[in-house]
């Protein structure tokens, strides 16, 4: 009913191509987060979905049909955007029924939906105010009323919270994931914030100069990451990454506090026989931590660090040490009683650690 | 709900994503018509031995030597130098100084705005018939004066062939000062307060802070206010017209009713195209570098 | 510094004066007998007030061969100047409205060439112009005025509305074009209801430079199609058994009222019609 299919769907501005190849295939009813730096392409994805722009190759379907060249009315998609986009000199219950108005639908019809999306969003008590009479909050339910009233295959958000201040933004996360439990239609949705991307999405597809660089599960893009970027993009704090050499035997080697560790990565096996000498050691700062006796297997290392600097964040303290002359985050409990400073235990999980090639960031497996 | 209901309905969608070149077209059309096309039009005639009708027979640069030598286009050429110079200097002037003053908090600045910009709601020729009373040798100014007790008084710059330019000036800066004082205004309302602040810490006292530190920012709206006088200078013929008829004799022509008189009255065609075409030139000569360093401005800024 | 204030407000009012005092003039002249203006001068009030100027000026005074007054003048440039606001003002708004949101490859450069005309000395344009209207058998007519009162509009109004539409944000065009609504749909739910300050501007500096205009007016006009202020002119020039300078400041006073009274009621709005042509051009 609503699955969306991208197929190789490629845009150029003149001589700048920011959409280089995309394809992307959205089950009906899936919560699909398009995330990624500026300029990376995903608002002009966007448009291109929603048939605000014309794609310069490549095919979009639609419930299986082909939308490509239908104009953005004839698409049934609904959008609700970054500035809300609402109406000035409209009230609230035209803004949301004006789509309707446009289809030719009757003016009993109209208020009857109306009256069912402004319960729903709870701002039926805001029917006759102009958006300028509005809280930033209130004018972003309003656009979404706009788009529910419509009652469209395919949601499309453009960073809808982004000019919401940090509560608000929490609360109207989980309003969000509410919604789409409810409705049960598909959603594609772009944000910046990484968060937001893992806590609403069915599937996060993480872009960067106009490519997927990967499309995969919340999960999956955080544990099993395709290349450097992405592994970087997700996450906060960030991963870290530390280049090392690899020895004959698969381990890697780390220089910490002036002596070198050889360590053994769930990779190492498979490097054995391969002619790779360097490669980038991925691993998140949760998976350096204080010793925890209840923990243990091949993966785990016991070590001495030296913090230089610690940053407490009430949950965690973030401290930052050194390995191989690269700076080296780790996250400790607060309740372990360590300080920064010289000589202090941790324990090294490494059973998640990802390798990188140096040249390309591309996953060493 | 069928394939058809949504496929673009050929001919509706085709003509909608046309429609803001349709808009336009009209425009454009009167544009390269009559704009770009007569100015090619009036240049190709500025060439023939046209009189009272278009000959199309080219004789080269023969209208435009005719015209230089033509005495009367010799006094026009030298009364818009004159007129121009004076028109825009003193307009700045008061302009600015009534600005400067303006913006010194004044109470019922408002009703003042007012009345300095006024006279830019008339009509030029409306201009021209109260000056010219106003003007007026015996009973104008001359008598006023004289009544005042200054009996040998004499003001009749109206009918003198050396001072009848000056009468234009005076009427041209009356009707257009307010209008430049009304763009000093708002640029100075633009100007940074805390700029003046530091120059009085600096132990600057008003005058200095306005001649080093204001007037340098204001550089921008002289060089607007300049273009727009010099373009109203170039096309003054109203109130030429109905000030003095550019006299006496054509003591105070300016080249655009110079055009008009030997283009409709003197049935000399070719001549007026000519005369029209060197105008077209002296915008062009201001206009065209004012516009080149304010794109190469805004490219560098 | 009080000296220094009263000073200041000394030389404005000096100015204010000075800016007045031919308005002073020409109602004072144009309430008094021909007597009195020999007798007095230009700033003495009227001893015994009179319309007589303001009667002839509007009724009998003559204008070249006729003496019908200003009256079938004033009547011609009402004919010319409300066709010729409405079009070129319509013309622009929809104009504007392409430029700010429907650009396609040319369209800026379209814009240009259209500012770049506004600069031009009318005079390059008279003679071909002439010949143009006479094709067309508008010589000498009130719509062939019309006319050319519009085509030389269009690009100061359609300045006006593009730079006012431009800041209207984009992302409303696309929701309105997400919900359904088509080009015009747009234009008419969407720009219009905002634009009642830009029409205001638009219209009242299409009114002041049509009906003050003298140019147009003086070449394109013939006997019995001219506006009032080539009839003003003529009044002026007119000299039928002595120059009555009472009738001419009624007539000039005549001609200029409907544009001070404009100016007076609607006064911000020109102000920022005259900025807003200017300091962008």
């Amino acid at each position: 009913m609503g699955s969306l299919t991208i197929s190789n769907v490629t845009k150029t501005f003149g001589s700048t191509e920011v959409l280089k190849g995309i394809n992307i295939d959205i089950a009906d009813g899936e919560f699909l987060i398009l995330v990624g730096p500026s300029g990376c392409g995903k608002s002009t994805l966007m448009n291109t979905i929603a048939g605000l722009e014309d794609v310069s190759s490549g095919q979009l379907l639609l419930a299986n049909e082909d939308v490509t060249d239908r104009s953005p009315k004839d698409r049934d998609i609904a959008m609700v955007f970054q500035s809300y986009a609402l109406y000035p000199t409209m009230n609230v219950a035209r803004n949301i029924s004006f789509g309707l108005e446009m289809r030719g639908v009757p003016k009993a019809e109209r208020d009857r939906k109306v009256e069912e999306v402004s319960t729903l969003l709870q701002i039926n008590h805001l029917l006759d105010r102009k958006p300028s009479q509005l809280s930033g909050g209130q004018r972003q339910r309003v656009a979404m009323g706009r788009a529910l009233a419509r009652s469209p295959r395919v949601y499309l958000f453009d960073e809808p919270l982004s000019n919401l201040d940090a509560k608000l933004r929490v609360e109207m996360r989980t309003e969000i994931k509410k919604l789409h439990k409810r409705l049960g239609t598909t959603i594609v949705y772009v944000t910046h914030d990484q968060i937001e991307a893992m806590t609403l999405a069915d599937r996060i597809a993480v872009m960067k100069d106009g490519l997927v660089q990967q499309l995969g599960t919340p999960n999956e893009i955080y544990d099993d990451p395709a290349n450097q970027f992405v592994a970087g993009f997700m996450g906060s704090p960030p991963m870290n990454f530390v280049p090392c050499e690899v020895a004959e035997d698969g381990s890697i080697a780390i220089r910490n506090r002036g002596a070198v560790v050889s360590l053994k990565v769930p990779q190492s096996d498979h490097l054995k026989g391969q002619d790779v000498r360097k490669v980038i050691l991925g691993l998140r700062p949760e998976m350096i931590t204080e010793p925890k006796p209840e923990r243990s297997g091949e993966w785990i290392v016991n070590m001495t660090m030296d913090f230089d600097v610690t940053e407490p964040m009430g949950a965690d303290t973030i401290a930052i040490g050194e390995w191989n002359d690269v700076e080296v985050l780790a996250r400790l409990s607060p309740e372990a009683g360590l300080s920064a400073g010289e000589n202090t235990s941790v324990q090294v999980d490494l059973s998640k650690a990802c390798l990188f090639d140096p040249k390309s960031g591309e996953r060493v497996r | 709900m069928t394939q058809n209901a949504h496929k673009r309905s050929g001919i509706a969608d085709l003509l909608e994503a046309w429609l803001p070149k349709i808009i336009l077209a009209p425009t454009t059309l009167a544009m390269i018509v009559c704009m770009y096309g007569f100015i090619l039009w009036t240049g190709a005639l500025s060439f023939t031995k046209s009189r009272m009708l278009p000959q199309w027979e080219f004789v080269g640069f023969l209208q435009f030597e005719k015209l230089f030598a033509n005495p009367r286009w010799d006094v026009a050429l030298s009364n818009l130098v004159v007129f121009g110079f004076l028109f825009i200097a003193i307009s700045l002037l008061i302009g600015l100084l009534l600005a400067i003053f303006l913006d010194q908090k004044i109470r019922g600045e408002g009703a003042i705005r007012t009345i300095y910009l006024y006279p830019m709601a008339v009509s030029f020729v409306v201009t021209g018939t109260a000056w010219k009373w106003i003007l007026n040798p015996g009973l104008g100014i001359e008598k006023l004066v004289r009544d005042f007790g200054f009996t040998d008084f004499e003001f009749r710059w109206l009918v003198d062939q050396e001072m009848a330019i000056y009468t234009i000036v005076i009427a041209a800066v009356w009707q257009s000062s307010g209008f430049v004082m009304a763009m000093f205004l708002a640029g100075l309302r633009g100007v940074d307060d805390s700029l003046v602040k530091a120059a009085q810490i600096d132990g600057a006292n008003a005058w200095q802070s306005y001649w080093h530190v204001i007037l340098p920012i204001l550089r921008p709206v002289f060089f607007s206010a300049i273009v727009i006088l010099s373009h109203i200078a170039i096309k003054s013929f109203d109130l030429v017209q109905a000030l003095t008829g550019g006299g006496p004799g054509y003591a105070s022509d300016l080249p655009a009713n110079f055009m008009y008189t030997f283009a409709f009255n003197r049935a000399q065609m070719g001549i007026g195209a000519a005369s029209a075409m060197i105008m077209l030139f002296g915008v062009l000569a201001i206009l065209v570098p004012y516009l080149y360093s304010e794109l190469r401005g805004s490219n560098r800024g | 510094m009080a000296i220094g204030r009263i000073g200041i407000y000394a030389l404005l009012l000096a100015f204010a004066a000075v800016y007045l005092m031919p308005l002073y003039v020409m109602v004072m002249t144009s309430l008094k007998d021909i007597e009195e203006i020999r007798q007095g001068n230009l700033l003495s009030l009227p001893e015994s007030p009179t319309f007589y100027a303001w009667v002839k000026a509007w009724g009998s005074a003559c204008t070249g061969s006729e003496c019908e007054g200003l009256a079938p003048f004033f009547f011609n440039s009402i004919r010319i100047v409300v066709p010729a606001v409405l079009i070129s003002t319509l013309i622009g708004a929809l104009n504007g409205y392409v430029l700010a949101k429907w650009k396609f490859r040319g369209s800026e450069l379209l814009f240009g060439a259209l500012l770049f005309g506004c600069f031009i000395p009318f005079q390059v344009i008279l003679l071909p112009m002439a010949r143009l209207l006479a094709t067309l058998g508008l010589a000498n007519t009130v719509t062939g005025l019309v006319l050319v009162h519009v085509i030389y509009g269009i690009a100061f109004t359609t300045l006006f509305f593009r730079n006012f539409y431009v800041s209207v944000p984009n992302e409303l065009v696309k929701a309105a074009q997400l919900d359904g609504a088509n080009f015009f749909q747009i234009f008419r739910h969407i720009f219009l209801p905002i634009s009642v300050p830009i029409f205001t501007v638009t219209i009242i500096w299409q009114f002041t430079q049509i009906w003050n205009d003298f140019l147009f007016g003086v070449v394109y006009s013939g006997p019995g199609t001219q506006p009032i202020t080539v009839a003003l002119n003529n009044l002026v020039n007119t000299s039928v058994g002595g120059k009555e300078y009472n009738v001419d400041m009624a007539a000039a006073l005549i001609a200029a009222l409907p544009t001070l009274v404009v100016y007076v009621l609607a006064g911000k709005y020109f102000v920022r019609g005259l900025t807003a042509g200017a300091v962008k051009g």
